[in-house]
């Protein structure tokens, strides 16, 4: 018989309307009798009242909080509508245990003095039993029609305490599973699975952060080498321009001009010769000078004699 | 070369002496918002030794000026044609500009080790937060401020303090997983909601401060080596034309 099972979750609330769609499908289906459905329509409504009381599971807060999951101390979502049970003097209490501790809990459940089995202060270490309990509150006080996801409770609200049912923070970085109990007088008369396994952070030595070069940035490589070269370049320049100049000043030969043809020159503006040596002039040819402006002419046929301007004519009458 | 030509190099010089001066005079100014430092992050990098950002700042702002001067005395050798004279203002333009070359290659580079990933900042905060030494008092006043103005929590997140031991976590065991200054705060200094914000609620600053910092430590460089380059390229071009000029000169 195609039965759809459904998980627990799904049939909560919607009994009625399944139970019609049901009906529905059936006859869609098949030609059943009716005696037969009304016996399924039975069976699956004694089965989500089962399913209600006993597969709550605790869950973190899905209310957007940071410190859900601190190093130390777990924010759970409120226990609404975990147990469907009127119950006027019961109350709801949690136990916090380490993952591998749900079995030492487990085993004491039936304990007379549950409660007080286990106290905070010496709940914790490789002997203990790595649980405790701890007081939520009355059950009246988380009805059903209140429940909210941005209500929520949190384990380890009162520190590092001393009483035995305080709500103390668990060792950090541990790994805890959660359970909520229903206690009636001083016994537990039920009881929510238990939660996942919730990590605790575990915090690391800041020490052990790299905090080295991590990268080059692109505009660094590129203001260092384009500025590099380009201060280099300078200097080079610079050097290659000292140089051509330090030569250039050194360079004082005589002035030399040769030529086997006439030389004229001819210039408008008067014509000067500067030279810091002896200003030479060898021709074969003979060397004329023109100029607009009056050159003095010395007689210099006579220049070999040593006495120029003595008159001869007069020798003769000295002598006499 | 004729003289016409002389002449055209000599009003270019000029004005490229002109241009450059006003640059350098603007670098003068930016280079002292810098060292100035508005923001107030100077703790964050001198703490961790990396200071040169400011270094450079400080550089800058001897050579902007230094360059302003040499430009003018630019101007005035160009116009007396004197070789002598130019031959000493190329000497002191190129010894200035290798000063703020060093300048704006220091602030490139050190930006890089401060603020390259967040880790030197996350680092130095879980280290020196609520710390009772200089060091500590510091990086405590700034990241408070930092906090409170840019509403943010941590180098990464609010997670940063618990993934890490810090001195503050060791110095305060029984107190909030982060400080107090991490929540909004009324306007008479009081957190506004301190069992919301322990818990991680909605009055609780959910974004790093890394971004922050890094954009204002980002700014003060870019403004150092990015416009120092600038100038600097304008400044070889001019020298370059400088020697030619020289070279012309008789």
């Amino acid at each position: 018989m195609p039965c759809v099972i459904l998980s627990a979750r799904h049939l909560q609330g919607f009994i009625p309307l399944w139970i019609l769609f049901m009906r529905n499908k059936m006859f869609s289906c098949y030609r059943m009798k009716t005696n037969v459905v009304i016996r399924l329509v039975l069976l699956l409504t004694v089965c989500t009242y089962a399913v209600k009381t006993q597969t709550a599971t605790p869950v973190l807060t899905p209310a957007d909080l940071q410190a859900k999951i601190t190093t130390n101390t777990v924010i759970l979502k409120q226990p609404h509508c975990y147990f469907n049970v009127t119950c006027p003097a019961c109350e709801l209490w949690l136990v916090p245990a380490l993952s591998s501790a749900t079995s030492t809990f487990d085993a004491d459940r039936t304990n007379i003095n549950i409660l007080s089995l286990s106290p905070y202060p010496s709940a914790f270490g490789p002997l203990f039993k790595n649980y405790f309990l701890t007081k939520v509150g009355l059950l009246s006080a988380f009805p059903c029609s209140a429940s909210s996801d941005s209500l929520y409770f949190k384990v380890g609200e009162n520190g590092n305490c001393t009483t035995i049912n305080c709500n103390g923070i668990l060792p950090t970085g541990s790994v805890d599973r959660f359970k909520y109990v229903l206690v009636n007088g001083s016994s537990i008369i039920n009881e929510t699975n238990w939660s996942d396994n919730i990590t605790l952070y575990t915090p690391q030595n800041p020490e052990s952060i790299y905090d080295g070069l991590s990268a080059r940035s692109a505009a660094m490589i590129v203001i260092t080498t384009i500025l590099s070269v380009a201060a280099g370049l300078l200097l080079l320049l610079f050097f290659i321009m000292l140089c051509l100049f330090c030569c250039r000043k050194k360079d004082s030969k005589p002035i030399t001009v040769k030529s086997s043809t006439p030389i004229t020159v001819n210039s408008s503006t008067p014509i000067t010769v500067n030279s810091p040596t002896p200003i030479t002039v060898n021709s074969s040819t003979p060397i004329t000078v023109e100029s607009s402006e009056h050159i003095p002419h010395y007689d210099t046929h006579l220049i070999n004699r040593k006495h120029p301007y003595d008159n001869h004519a007069y020798e003769l009458e000295r002598k006499k | 070369m004729a003289s016409g030509g002389i002449a055209t190099l000599m009003y270019l010089l000029i004005a490229l002496n002109i241009l450059a001066a006003a640059a350098s005079l603007a670098l003068f100014a930016v280079a002292i918002w810098v060292a100035v430092d508005a923001n107030k992050l100077y703790a964050i990098s001198a703490v961790s030794g990396k200071d040169d950002i400011f270094a450079g700042a400080w550089i800058a702002i001897f050579t902007g000026f230094a360059f302003f001067l040499t430009c003018l005395f630019g101007i005035y050798a160009a116009l007396k044609r004197s070789r002598r004279l130019m031959l000493v203002y190329l000497f002191l333009m190129f010894i200035i500009f290798l000063f703020e070359c060093a300048s704006a290659i220091t602030a490139a580079t050190n930006r890089d080790y401060l603020v390259g990933n967040s880790n030197l900042v996350k680092k130095q905060m879980l280290q020196y937060y609520a710390d009772d030494s200089s060091k500590g008092k510091q990086i405590t006043d700034t990241w408070n401020r930092v906090m409170q103005e840019d509403k943010c929590c941590g180098a990464d997140g609010p997670t940063d303090w618990l993934t890490f031991n810090s001195t503050y976590k060791a110095i305060y065991p029984g107190s909030y997983p982060w400080p107090s200054n991490c929540c909004e705060k009324l306007s008479n200094a009081e957190v506004k909601d301190p069992i919301g914000c322990n818990d991680g609620g909605s009055t609780l600053f959910r974004k790093g401060c890394f971004q922050y910092i890094e954009s204002v430590l980002s700014r003060y460089t870019w403004a150092i080596s990015w416009y120092g380059f600038a100038v600097l390229m304008l400044v070889f071009f001019m020298l370059l034309l400088a020697m030619v000029y020289y070279i012309q000169l008789d």
